[in-house]
């Protein structure tokens, strides 16, 4: 018998800043916090901007100051995401049975910052010159196994690789974890730094980043046919999600109830989606299936909404095969067009804004959304975030390879 | 402490997470009055091998006990 699976702490480092209240006004605002790339010298370089996390991310300073140079910055990001979920969620360590509590974090290319420096070591000082600390901070599974230590959860633990989708990928399948009884509780999310060289360089080599350097602000503008590619960034997002009556037996602060997980994979291209969106179409119906909710019932869409063409148009067409005459009413928007794409940390920051998005009854805008794109005829909320009733939300993940998520929350 | 002395002591104190620098005196050992595990001797190599342009291999690692013992090491090797 399936388990009710709720989520009681939440925690992000983005561009915008630290802290899911902090992320949340700003979104709520319509701020961007896209900028000029400052952790490497972009001479030469196509795009020059990016969604950066800024020093001083740390507000909780719960990462010792000499434990920095042993951690990618993709860790970072987590331990900070984390120390805030589990803050929130009031979980006291020891727990009761730490083997029924797993750890699910995704990354879409882990440290690769710290593989890229240590490949430079290589080459200019030889093999004998490389850092031990290379393997520990590149490696995926090492954020999940950080945590784990931190909090001494030991039930399953592992990393998830599924490029842009692999954080919504991780919340669904701990979802699963707890639904399914094999956990009781579980640290999920996602998180990604690599706003680096290689990464940009590489991401321009398949010209899919936005190169509008003059105007950082304005280059994510997903849905606007004046679009002209995504925005790298980087930051990370962690869940706390439980079993609801262990949750209710402790008098946990349940933020919303995850009620289904739709997961497929287009079989179609290395970075192109289904053109009929068939992969997407199918992991939003699965989603709804398990959560026995019906298109009409849905008030809003955290969209993948990269601000790529194909992407955009794709998605649109998917949510309208969907949603039928229903399509139009449904609210959406893509937080994309201002925290930039989080690649691996993206579907569970966008999870968690999905979340406070029911909390509060706002759906946050896409900003920049000023000509859309005539294939992309939904309610996008340009703009301005608009207030209204949201019950039940969808958020959605796709991923170059093909592979698809949706997640959806009701309100508790 | 000498200039090699104080580098050392800064270099082992970047490396443990746990220790005040304070704390870490010539004679301490490293393993065990500092508590280094081998990831840690393994950091504190490739820092040391990286500050001083020298390399060490794991045989001369296995006879360093103290701060002093890495000093003295780095000395020699200057020499040499």
């Amino acid at each position: 018998m399936k388990r009710r699976v709720v989520v009681t702490g939440m925690g992000m480092v983005t561009c915008l800043g630290s802290g899911v209240e902090t992320n949340w006004d700003a979104i709520t605002q319509g701020r961007s916090g896209i900028g000029r790339i400052t952790h490497f010298d972009t001479s030469g370089f196509s795009t020059h901007i990016a969604g950066e996390v800024k020093d001083g991310f740390d507000i909780y300073g719960c990462i010792p100051v000499k434990e920095f140079r042993r951690l990618d910055r993709h860790q970072q990001y987590a331990l900070v995401a984390a120390h805030e979920a589990f803050m929130a969620s009031g979980l006291q360590i020891p727990l009761a049975d730490p083997y029924r509590c797993a750890v699910v974090v995704g990354s879409g290319m882990g440290g690769l910052e710290t593989l890229e420096t240590g490949h430079d070591t290589l080459k200019t000082k030889g093999p004998k010159r490389m850092s031990p600390l290379v393997i520990p901070m590149v490696v995926v599974n090492l954020t999940p196994g950080l945590l784990s230590m931190k909090y001494q959860f030991k039930g399953p633990n592992f990393g998830v690789v599924n490029a842009c989708t692999s954080g919504a990928s991780a919340i669904g399948e701990a979802f699963r974890l707890v639904s399914n009884g094999y956990a009781d509780v579980a640290i999920t999310g996602g998180t990604e730094a690599v706003v680096s060289a290689f990464s940009v360089s590489a991401f321009n080599a398949i010209r899919a980043l936005s190169v509008r350097n003059d105007e950082p602000k304005r280059a994510s503008r997903p849905f606007d046919k004046d679009r002209d590619g995504f925005v790298l960034a980087e930051g990370a997002g962690i869940l706390i999600l439980e079993d609801l009556e262990t949750a209710a037996a402790r008098g946990a602060t349940i933020y919303s109830e995850i009620v289904g997980y739709g997961a497929t994979g287009d079989a179609y291209h290395l970075v192109m989606p289904d053109p009929e969106g068939q992969g997407a179409y199918n992991a939003m119906k699965l989603a709804l299936m398990e959560a026995n909710v019906s298109p009409k019932d849905v008030s809003y869409i955290n969209a993948h909404g990269t601000s790529t063409e194909l992407n955009d148009k794709i998605e649109s067409l998917a949510i309208k095969k969907l949603f039928g005459e229903h399509a139009g009413q449904v609210s959406i928007s893509s937080t994309k067009s201002m925290t930039g794409h989080m690649i691996g940390a993206a579907g569970a920051v966008e999870a968690i804004f999905s979340i406070m998005a029911m909390r509060t009854n706002i759906v946050p805008p896409t900003i920049n959304l000023d000509n859309p794109d005539p294939d992309c005829d939904l309610n996008y909320t340009p703009h301005k975030s608009v207030e209204k009733p949201i019950d039940c939300a969808i958020s959605n993940s796709f991923a170059f390879g093909g592979q698809n998520a949706a997640l959806v929350f009701k309100k508790v | 402490m000498d200039e090699i002395e104080k580098k050392v002591v800064d270099l082992i104190a970047e490396v443990l997470v746990d220790v005040n620098k304070d704390n870490i005196q010539l004679d301490s050992k490293i393993v065990e009055d500092l508590g280094a595990e081998s990831l840690d001797i393994y950091d504190m190599i490739a820092l040391l091998e990286d500050e001083f342009g020298m390399e060490i291999s794991d045989e001369e690692v296995e006879k360093i006990q103290t701060v002093q013992d890495v000093a003295d090491f780095i000395k020699a090797q200057k020499q040499a």
